[in-house]
């Protein structure tokens, strides 16, 4: 029939083209037509990184890119604080404390916006999200200096990290003179596990504890975080390589293998709850796991018992030669309010709000008043206010692997930031693990 | 009628003869038994567990599996992580509402033009427009976020990634859905009611104002309820386009902590967006009653046949 | 002063020219109701699809690995696309094929779930058709979170569900079921996509007349001939456009994975997408996958355009 004849000729290819082709070439806007003139990319300057590649023994002085705020200059009023961090990482009652502290400033403050791994975080600061502090990881410092991303620190505004915090921090190796950052918490990376499953003396016995991760007995109740730098590391450690930032191509592949075997051998779970939902409800019996994590499982753990939170075991080498590190806190270089950010910065580096925080998120800070041999027999804020479970210290005393020391960090393993190249590398061996490729 | 009559013998036992078992399937009239329990069963799976999750919220315990008492802390009481209480929560209502809303007052205007136009507009531009129309329908949602994200990002900088974004992203998506509702009852109307309106006198648009669209009215009360209840759903589009905190719906917060640790809060957040959406879509179809007195047919069953 | 119900003479002219020649409009008046649309979507649609198509085709900021776009087609480079399509049959392949039997066997449950429900609600509702509508309708305004979120907390490992099983003595140990389950995700994926196939396929069935269907069983068909022979093939154009609204977004859904299982064995292509979005460095990959995915449903998309516009032409 002639109508069956035009639709079919209707729909052709060509016309198809046509149709939307046409219409959407015609269009870009003009401004970005004479940006786009050139092709972007071929301007990139020679094989030379924009920014230094910091080490432990190759520390680095991250150059200046203007200069700090005025030592004067009064907090914003009325402001609304911004905070760009991780979830689940900040206790709201500290948070408040710092809002009703700053009361005559008229300062407000609903939530922080959230990332769930490091390059979600970079991604919304580069996408332009305003935000008065930021809490990157040390491997990204020097990306987002030179991409101009934050703003140098005042340090007479930050009189906290002089007095209340490790020393070690005032010169560290990714960020001499403290330019642009201050420590906010340190923590370990180690195996988080179910004491009521896997006894003490058999994780403590093992010749390589890291392989645990890997006995098919536990097949279907392993967990790992979503992030790469840290799963991969622990699986380095398991070989035996300690070097965390490694750009061996031997070192990948055995890394690559031995991922892929997570999933063959004991079907490997990824989640960001680990700690919260599922160890604690006996659906992970093991899990890559952060010190913080653990430290806290017990605020996660019903009946809210003591004998609930005895089942939250963590393990790290004895030797503390392992994954062991800090995160920061900077002011992006677009803050509306970096005096309050200073302000802010300030009042948590002091170390009854730093002490406070840590009961509720479990993330030891490196306050100089912490005995930290004390952590286990001394109860923190966030129990001491939850009537609904009962009294739990800063630390598990069960858990003694999960206290940080000062000394930790001459021996520990660092993690540091990687070249763009090595950083595909890495990225590339992970989205083969993630997409549950089979070996 | 003793023509017709075949004669029975008296029967030698009672009256009542049983109908033999093993027939009673190849009654054609009879109720379509499995198919009934098929559908209660669907209804049953479809519906229930939103009765528990709704149960949960009024939880006793932190459990959001098992309920363990009933309590209104989620909903009040929990100074901090209560629905009352938590200021994360509340913006993130506020958020729903207004991209809700807002996407509603642009989507529908829209679609119903869009609607119209192609309807009564004949040649290949109309059948191009169709096609893009349908197209941005068919398409997975992952797609078009990605793809508004990508064009915010390196295109059209001068529109942050925020709440306009999210509208601008939210009125593309939903703009299908009352161009297919509204084309689907057109084509039932067809022409001749503006004809006779015209007949009678009437200008174009007074032909369509005062005859066309009453006649639509099921049509875009429909579609607007479906783009309020779908956008306060959407949390893909929205979460990639997402700026500040305070630009994340509710349903992106819900996202967000299903995928951490949910308390039973989150049933509560839950709870009371499914509240609103069956405020606003009650307030709809009342709004539609008063502005179609006297020419409805049917009760809910209008809506079906848009 | 001339009451405003008496026709001016104006209208009366109108009147006499519509009867002798029909209604005129000038030939740009319907156009223009469609313009706004149709500008809308070449910005917000059409535009944004080319722009993913530049990053795919573009290249890469040194310093963040940020993606950086190429408007002109002259300068695109295949390099992108060319590492993403190799991976597509290589690393990624497992996940396009269990993708593919998720969507497929989804998309059959649907089917056959919704159409019966379908069938009874619209043939045999009688006097609970409306009560029944409203229950059918319910999920659209329920959100999907509501729903997939009362799945989660039955699903638990401690939750009613598998409460139940270790009752009746099923199981001895809690099942996870939410720990990287296929069945799990496929159950998810039914459970929130099979209203977008009921509802249509409801107006569709209620449509058909119902004594075509009763002339079936007059001329001595069982109720199963009736239904092989004149309900199915009537129902047709209903079942294709169900089947396409429902499996298309389906291939593009990364949620329910993420909110079901927690195992990179179920992982679908909208996780890909969705992982490569929120990793530096991929952003070519995240725009490359997208456009695979986009061909990867033409041809059904087409196929359904077509059908639609057959069906609007035939009515």
């Amino acid at each position: 029939m002639a109508s069956d004849a035009r639709w079919a000729h209707e729909l052709s290819r060509r016309d198809f083209l046509k149709r939307t082709a046409g219409a959407a070439v015609a269009i870009p806007a003009a401004a970005e037509i004479l940006a786009a003139c050139t092709k972007p990319g071929t301007t990139s300057s020679t094989g030379s990184l924009p920014y230094q590649i910091a080490r432990p023994d190759k520390p680095v002085t991250l150059p200046m890119n203007g200069d700090p705020i005025p030592s004067d200059t009064p907090i914003e009023q009325g402001a609304e604080l911004q905070i760009l961090n991780w979830s689940q990482y900040m206790w709201k009652y500290v948070l408040n404390q710092f809002v009703e502290s700053q009361q005559d400033n008229g300062i407000t403050f609903t939530a922080p916006s959230t990332f769930q791994n490091m390059d979600e975080g970079v991604a919304k600061l580069q996408a332009g999200q305003k935000a008065d502090v930021f809490f990157p990881t040390i491997d990204v410092m020097g990306k987002l200096v030179a991409a101009d991303l934050l703003q140098p620190l005042n340090h007479d505004l930050i009189p906290a990290l002089q007095k209340d915090n490790w020393k070690t921090f005032q010169n560290p190796y990714y960020d001499q003179g403290w330019r642009y950052s201050v420590p906010y918490t340190i923590y370990t990376t180690g195996i988080g596990y179910r004491r009521d499953h896997i006894p003490d003396d058999v994780i403590h016995g093992m010749d390589n504890p890291w392989e645990i991760l890997w006995d098919p007995q536990y097949s279907g109740k392993v967990g790992a975080y979503p992030s790469y730098r840290d799963v991969m590391g622990i699986v380095l450690m398991k070989n035996g390589i300690t070097d965390m930032n490694t750009s061996k191509a031997s070192d990948l592949e055995t890394v690559r293998k031995d991922l892929l075997a997570l999933t063959e051998d004991v079907d490997v779970r990824i989640s960001y709850s680990g700690a919260y939902a599922k160890l604690p409800k006996d659906v992970f019996w093991l899990m890559t796991a952060w010190s913080g994590d653990m430290v806290a499982g017990w605020g996660y753990a019903p009946p809210y018992t003591e004998q609930a939170y005895e089942n939250i075991g963590y393990w790290f080498p004895a030797d503390r030669k392992g994954p062991v590190d800090n995160d920061l806190i900077a002011i992006p270089k677009n803050a509306e309010n970096p005096a309050l950010g200073h302000a802010f910065i300030n009042f948590w580096l002091e170390y009854q709000h730093a002490m406070d925080n840590f009961s509720w998120n479990g993330y030891q800070p490196p306050q100089n008043q912490a005995d930290v041999s004390s952590l286990t027999t001394t109860e923190g804020l966030f129990s001491e206010i939850s009537n609904w479970a009962a009294p739990a210290m800063y630390v598990s005393p069960w858990m003694p692997d999960a206290v940080v020391r000062q000394e930790d960090f001459d021996v520990g393993y660092r993690q540091g930031p990687l070249t763009p190249d090595v950083d595909d590398q890495w990225h590339a061996v992970w989205e083969e693990f993630v997409a549950g490729a089979k070996s | 009628m003793t023509q017709g009559t075949i004669a029975r013998p008296a029967p030698a036992r009672s009256a009542v003869v049983p109908i033999r078992p093993h027939r009673w399937w190849r009654d054609p009239w009879r109720k379509p038994r499995i198919l009934q329990t098929v559908t209660w069963a669907y209804l049953v799976w479809s519906l229930v567990p939103l009765t528990i999750a709704i149960a949960i919220s009024f939880n006793g315990s932190r459990s959001n599996s098992v309920l363990h008492g009933f309590s209104l802390q989620w909903w009040w009481s929990d100074p901090e992580d209560s629905l009352w209480h938590d200021p994360e929560l509340h913006a993130a209502l506020f958020q729903s509402l207004r991209l809700g809303i807002t996407t509603v007052v642009i989507a529908v205007p829209l679609g119903v033009a869009f609607a119209l136009g192609i309807d009564r507009w004949h040649g290949r531009p109309a059948t191009g427009a169709t096609f893009l129309m349908l197209l941005s329908f068919v398409l997975p949602e992952i797609v078009l976020g990605i793809s508004l994200f990508l064009v915010f990002q390196h295109l059209l900088k001068f529109i942050e990634l925020g709440t306009t974004a999210q509208i601008l992203g939210l009125v593309t998506y939903q703009i299908s859905y009352p161009f297919i509702i509204v084309r689907a009852r057109l084509l039932t109307i067809g022409r001749q009611y503006e004809e006779a309106a015209t007949d009678l006198g009437a200008r174009p648009r007074q032909a369509i104002r005062r005859v066309l669209l009453p006649l639509l009215y099921p049509a875009i009360f429909a579609s607007a309820a479906l783009v309020f209840a779908d956008t306060i759903d959407d949390f893909v589009t929205v979460k990639y386009l997402s700026g500040p905190a305070t630009s994340e719906p509710l349903s992106v917060k819900i996202y967000n902590f299903t995928r951490a640790e949910p308390t039973p809060a989150v049933n509560a957040a839950a709870t009371f967006l499914l509240l609103t959406t069956t405020f606003a879509i009650v307030l709809g179809y009342f709004a539609y009653r008063r502005a179609t007195r006297g020419q409805r047919t049917g009760g809910v069953s209008d809506f079906a046949n848009v | 002063m001339q009451k405003a119900s008496e026709p001016t003479r104006r209208s009366r002219r109108r009147a006499d020219r519509v009867a002798r020649e029909g209604i005129q409009y000038p030939r740009w008046y319907w156009p223009s109701f469609a313009l706004p649309g149709i500008l809308w979507l070449l910005i917000l649609f059409v535009l944004p699809l080319y722009t993913v198509v530049s990053i795919a085709f573009g290249t890469v900021d040194p310093i963040f690995r940020g993606p950086l776009p190429v408007y002109q087609p002259w300068w695109w480079s295949g390099e992108h696309f060319g590492e993403t399509l190799g991976k597509v049959f290589g690393i990624f392949e497992p996940v396009y094929v269990h993708t593919f039997v998720y969507v497929v066997v989804a998309s059959a449950v649907c089917l056959v779930l919704g159409y019966a429900v379908a069938y009874y609600v619209a043939r045999f509702g009688g006097r609970h058709k409306g009560l029944l509508l409203v229950l059918l309708i319910s999920p659209f305004w329920i959100s999907y979170l509501m729903r997939m979120l009362a799945w989660i907390n039955l699903l638990d490992n401690d939750g009613y569900i598998n409460r139940f099983l270790m009752f009746v003595h099923l199981v001895n140990h809690p099942i996870g079921w939410l720990e990287g389950r296929p069945l799990t995700v496929i159950m998810g994926l039914v459970y929130g996509y099979i209203p977008y196939m009921i509802l249509p396929l409801f107006g569709f069935l209620d449509r058909i007349d119902a004594s075509l269907l009763e002339s079936g069983r007059d001329l001595g068909g069982s109720p199963l001939s009736t239904f092989w022979r004149v309900t199915l093939p009537l129902s047709k154009p209903g079942i294709l456009a169900g089947v396409i609204i429902v499996s298309l977004p389906m291939f593009g859904d990364y949620y329910t994975n993420n909110l079901l299982s927690g195992s990179p064995r179920t992982t679908m292509i909208g996780n890909l997408i969705d992982e490569a979005y929120s990793t530096t460095g991929q952003g070519g990959e995240m725009a490359s996958l997208v456009i695979i995915l986009m061909v990867l449903l033409i041809v059904p998309m087409l196929y359904y355009l077509r059908s639609t516009r057959r069906t609007a032409e035939a009515t």
